[in-house]
């Protein structure tokens, strides 16, 4: 399918607005843009600060949209899945055990091929109580059929979300999206961000159509009737052939994005730091991405060959460009701001997943799983060299002597 | 972009009552080929609710028997559009529904026209799992919409497992009457039509009905549908499998839910409320036939002793006698209350 | 040796039944050493009243030979399948997948289909489709057995059916076998003796692949999976179906995939000339089953009527509609229809329905309590149920 963004490209600066502001707010502005149609809004630290944002934009006659305040998370995510079912374009979201309340809701969302768009302010979670950021809320959906996005900085976070508003309400996919936001990091603090103007967004961003697929007395159709064992399978493997579809769709968001916003440009599903003659890859994703920069950029300076790669997309997981980037390297470790108690090795979530990922290779780099940063701790520069270190001294012997480490826990 | 603090409310369907059986639409827009059990009460009433609704109606409907037997996968037994919604989540699909509608006719994005929007769930859907979102769906004034509960008096899909609105002493497979426990459900029913009624001043339209009196329950869906905002309708529906009877009495044993006084049927109109059919004329006084003639009849009640059904007629019995409202609210007034009306009524009289 | 036996019967009607039986071909078979196991086929749960459902027992040697049949829905070759309602040899249609599947489908060749009727074998066989092998069709005397889910209706059908067994399949169940299983679970002789009886008196009788009802039952095609509309939507059903010549009248659009024809125990048959048109049969059909004629009549359509007697129990007109035994019609055919081509006939064929009391009289489960020791009273006076045969 095409999109209407084929006309020569528009100079980057054009029209842009700067401001200054959270992540969460470059959210709600990426929303005003997208011209919204339905938002529900429950309160939990620290997504909510996007619907405070979106509140004022609602109040203020910015945003034209069906402003709902819910009674429950559950309610908040099931409100928006029908509105999509009717052919709106709608936005959700939550934090850490609130969108464990609306799990329910959540799972049902991808195999009725809803393209709802999510914000995951990630938090730790629950018991004990926890404000910090943690990565396993968001992760809970990894395997539901939600495509999944991690950024690291306010513009990313206002880019992305029209990015996904596209590929998520493309038809060959309709699945929703969820975007990662580190709790406090990006959702409470304020950065220059340059907002685009309606006509790029418009040109970029066609009109959410469900065609066939919209409920309406002129389409009489019944969606998502009881299904038993003779159809299931198949039912699945349509949303498998729909996430394998989004790798490309993906891709083509971006160079549009790139053609008509000048930003964006690149790997869409990875940003390589260092890594060109990197002996050893630190790997991770989120905001943590700023003090291992650092980190990478002192141990250069004292001759160490580090890098740094940041994944934006976990779902898809781009395995190809993982393969092809990290096969340079001797040794790779992998920054977990999440756990998978009993998982291999007693490692993490992520480092799992690019392990297995580059299992298939004649020749792969030794992998190291760092559980780092739970529950909000800053990940510091003296982690970053600590876990730097363990990599080289991995590179040098060849060998992993142990496969996890926790980094910063006393003791 | 309006700036205004007055609601925007669209306007509805003007489904006036149909006067007469034979005045009843012929179509059907809930038809044959859905899987339910013979005599199936809660099938009739989904058909009797559509036929009242009309075609331009989207139907959400929460996990239960109206799910599960009606939309076998690659068919359906649906006219209109239909659209699946969990279990507790009858209010949210309601308002998101609602919502949707209305943002994208505003936006001229579809044509702009009233479009029934009505949300079904089951007791355990409703009364149990889903009831703080029908709450929070009937405080919303500007979206129209109805919620109509099918009550079959257990979790009827499953396997006949016990819910809040399970009468006393029933057998379920989760009540079984044991040898040390003959009564091991010792609930009394929620009412649940009451509560919503009395809890939430937005919502125009709250009944209680009967598929029994089809021409009544219809025009009851009608008129929830043409008031205006969030409306709620319970319906009681017998059902052969949970209840165990000859599938062929489902009619009559709706009628003996009402005769016996176990079932009121009223109306909440704009805050006005009604008794009607034969429950009108219990308020009045007409007596009530006794509860064992309705027990007696069901399987799940076949062991009852004689304790059991003078327990079960005294409770209904207390519903009718002692309550402030008969049937339907378990108040009663203390002293300095009744005081307190009875001065405010002579004011009220002074002052007309 | 292995065996295993599929009892096909009316849902929640006859589902402790078949349970029992199924049980009992367990218990009897450890008498003899053998290992088993009783199931429910699971896509028939939850199940409802009168649509077709099915429980099985294996019974096998040892552990081993068990497994090919563990973790399975439907064993597919089996020694036996007992039906306990003979309606259902017009073919099975569960509630939850497509197509009718014939009642001799899933008996292997030369296995035997085991029958409660009153009906002969050759009546039966009307009904039953024909296999491309030879099989064995037995009758049990007797009238289908219905309660419902709390109150079981003792009138001995399932030691009957577990003694019939013995008969037809001793390499399954032995009939010392079957009564020592259930003097264990039920320590009752009567019983017993219920059991005995209708191991002698089972008649059975081989039935050739040319022999049977020669039509092709309904099949459904599963599409692949790129053939299905994503975001499990289909299409919904027309509002009404265009009938030539049937101006001012009303046929409803109707699910084209799931029909009601194994559902039905029993038809409602309509008196057209006394029928005032008063709307309440129509109006109160759970399966919208009633076409409205062009003259204002109501013709209950065969594709769609469940066979739950509603419209029988509000009609006002005496005798107007009345419910017959599915097993006394050979067709679908509509009523409405045959009455315009010639109004005597059919009244001469509805006479003849109505007035038959074998057919009409019936019991569809609980209707007051004491009614099922009121039955028992009445089958023990007739030599049928408990002690008798």
């Amino acid at each position: 399918m095409s999109v209407a963004t084929t006309e020569a490209p528009v100079p980057a600066t054009a029209a842009d607005k700067e401001m200054l502001i959270s992540g969460c707010a470059a959210i709600a502005q990426a929303l005003r843009l997208a011209d919204l149609d339905v938002v529900t809004a429950y309160p939990i630290r620290p997504y909510d600060t996007v619907m405070q944002a979106v509140a004022k934009l609602i109040a203020n006659g910015e945003l034209d949209a069906e402003y709902i305040v819910a009674s429950s998370e559950h309610d908040q995510f099931e409100i928006v899945k029908h509105a999509s079912a009717v052919g709106a374009r709608v936005f959700c979201g939550s934090s850490g055990v609130g969108w464990m309340y609306a799990m329910e809701a959540i799972a049902v969302t991808p195999a009725l091929r809803l393209p709802m768009l999510a914000l995951v302010g990630n938090r730790a979670l629950d018991d004990p109580g926890a404000f910090g950021c943690e990565h396993n809320d968001a992760l809970c959906v990894r395997d539901l059929g939600w495509m999944l996005t991690w950024v690291d900085h306010a513009q990313e976070a206002l880019d992305t979300a029209l990015i996904a508003y596209r590929v998520a309400e493309d038809p060959r996919i309709f699945l929703p999206c969820a975007i990662g936001a580190d709790g406090a990091f990006l959702t409470h603090s304020e950065a220059l961000v340059k907002v685009p103007s309606k006509e790029k967004v418009d040109r970029f961003l066609p009109k959410y159509n469900r065609r066939d697929k919209q409920l309406h007395p002129d389409n009489p159709i019944t969606v998502a009737p009881q299904v038993n064992e003779d159809w299931v399978m198949e039912i699945r493997k349509q949303n498998d052939e729909a996430m394998r579809r989004a790798r490309g769709v993906i891709q083509e968001a971006y160079a549009d994005f790139h053609r008509i916003f000048g930003r964006q440009g690149g790997n869409p599903f990875v940003e390589e730091y260092m890594t060109d003659d990197a002996d050893v890859i630190l790997f991770g994703q989120g905001t943590l991405s700023m003090p291992v920069k650092v980190g990478v950029r002192k141990l250069r300076e004292q001759g160490h060959k580090v890098g740094f790669v940041r994944l934006k997309w976990f779902r898809p997981f781009p395995t190809p460009e993982i393969q092809d980037v990290l096969r340079r390297a001797k040794a790779v470790g992998v920054i977990d701001r999440d756990y998978s108690f009993g998982s291999p090795n007693y490692g993490a979530v992520l480092y799992n997943e690019v392990r297995s990922a580059l299992y298939d290779l004649e020749e792969r780099p030794r992998v190291i799983s760092f559980i780092c940063g739970l529950g909000g701790r800053e990940v510091t520069l003296d982690s970053v060299t600590e876990m730097s270190e363990i990599l080289l001294k991995t590179a040098q012997t060849g060998r992993v002597e142990q496969p996890t480490y926790w980094i910063g826990v006393r003791g | 972009m309006m700036m205004t603090t007055a609601l925007t409310v669209l306007p509805t369907q003007d489904l006036q009552p149909f006067k007469g059986v034979k005045k009843v639409r012929i179509e059907e827009y809930f038809t044959s080929g859905h899987r339910t059990c013979q005599g199936c009460e809660s099938a009739l009433v989904m058909k009797l609710m559509a036929k009242a609704a009309g075609p331009r109606t989207i139907i959400l409907g929460s996990t239960g028997c109206m799910y599960v037997a009606n939309t076998t996968y690659y068919s359906t037994s649906w006219v209109v559009p239909w659209m699946h919604t969990q279990l507790g989540a009858s209010g949210s699909a309601a308002v998101g529904t609602a919502a949707g509608l209305k943002v994208l006719m505003r936006k001229q994005r579809i044509k702009e026209e009233p479009i029934n929007v009505i949300a079904f769930c089951g007791d355990g859907g409703g009364a149990d799992m889903g009831l703080s979102s029908i709450s929070a769906a009937l405080t919303y004034p500007e979206y129209n919409f109805l919620i109509l509960m099918y009550d079959n008096e257990s979790y009827a899909n499953t396997d006949i497992q016990l819910s809040s609105m399970t009468p006393y002493g029933a057998n379920t497979t989760f009540s079984p009457p044991g040898k040390a426990r003959r009564i091991l459900h010792k609930r009394w029913k929620k009412n649940v039509a009451c509560m919503l009624a009395a809890g939430h001043p937005e919502c125009r339209y709250v009944a209680t009905v009967d598929a029994s009196y089809p021409l009544e329950m219809m025009n009851r869906v009608r008129k929830a549908l043409s008031i205006g905002g969030p409306t709620f309708i319970h319906s009681l529906d017998p059902c052969p499998k949970g209840w165990d009877y000859d599938p062929m009495q489902s009619h009559e044993l709706g009628e003996l839910a009402v005769e016996t006084g176990v079932w009121p049927l009223f109306e909440v109109e704009n805050g006005i409320l009604k008794f009607y059919g034969k429950s009108k004329a219990i308020a009045q006084g007409r007596k009530r036939k006794p509860v064992r003639e309705y027990l007696l009849r069901q399987g799940r009640f076949a062991h009852f002793t004689e304790e059991d059904l003078d327990y079960f007629q005294k409770k209904i019995d207390g519903m009718w006698e002692r309550w402030l409202l008969p049937g339907i609210a378990p108040f009663r007034l203390a002293d300095d209350i009744k005081k307190a009306l009875a001065k405010s009524e002579a004011e009220l009289e002074a002052t007309s | 040796m292995t065996g295993s036996v599929e009892v096909v019967y009316r849902g929640i009607f006859q589902k402790h039944l078949g349970q029992r039986i199924t049980r009992g071909i367990v218990l009897a078979a450890w008498k003899e050493g053998k290992v088993g196991i009783s199931f429910g086929r699971y896509g028939d749960s939850p199940e409802r009243n009168g649509i077709p459902a099915k429980s099985f027992a294996v019974v096998a040697d040892n552990e081993e030979e068990l497994q090919a049949y563990l973790s399975r829905y439907e064993p597919s070759n089996n020694d036996v399948t007992v039906a306990v309602d003979d309606t259902l040899c017009k073919g099975v249609e569960s509630w939850a997948w497509y197509g009718l599947q014939p009642i001799n489908k899933l008996t292997r060749a030369g296995g035997t289909v085991l029958v409660t009727s009153i009906q002969t074998p050759e009546e039966l066989l009307k009904d039953c489709h024909r296999k491309n092998a030879e099989w064995n069709l037995a009758v049990l005397k007797g009238t289908a057995s219905f309660s419902g889910l709390w109150v079981y209706k003792e009138d001995h059908t399932d030691v009957r059916v577990l003694g019939a067994i013995a008969k037809v399949a001793p390499h399954v169940v032995k009939i010392e076998s079957v009564e020592a299983a259930i003097r264990g679970e039920w320590g009752d002789e009567l019983k017993v003796g219920s059991a005995r009886k209708a191991y002698e008196r089972v008649e059975i009788r081989t039935v050739r692949p040319e022999e049977g009802n020669p039509e092709k039952p309904y099949e459904f095609q599963l599409p692949k999976w790129w053939e299905m509309k994503e975001a499990l939507v289909i299409p919904g059903i027309p509002v009404r179906q265009e009938v030539r010549g049937w101006d001012g009248g009303y046929r409803p659009g109707r699910n084209p995939t799931f029909k009601k024809f194994a559902t039905r125990t029993m038809r409602p048959v309509v008196d057209f000339e006394i029928c005032t048109k008063c709307t309440i049969c129509w109006l109160q059909c759970p399966d919208s089953c009633f076409d409205v004629t062009p003259t204002g009549h109501y013709d209950a359509n065969m594709e769609a009527c469940c066979g739950c007697g509603v419209c029988e129990a509000v009609c006002p007109v005496k005798d107007c509609i009345t419910m017959v035994n599915e097993r006394a019609f050979e067709d679908n055919a509509s009523q409405f229809e045959a009455y315009q081509k010639d109004e005597a006939a059919y009244k001469a064929w509805l006479r003849e329905k109505i007035q038959d009391k074998v057919v009409t009289s019936r019991s569809h489960g609980f209707r007051y309590r004491g009614q099922y020791q009121e039955e028992l009273a009445q089958m023990a006076a007739e030599g049928e149920g408990p002690g008798g045969s």
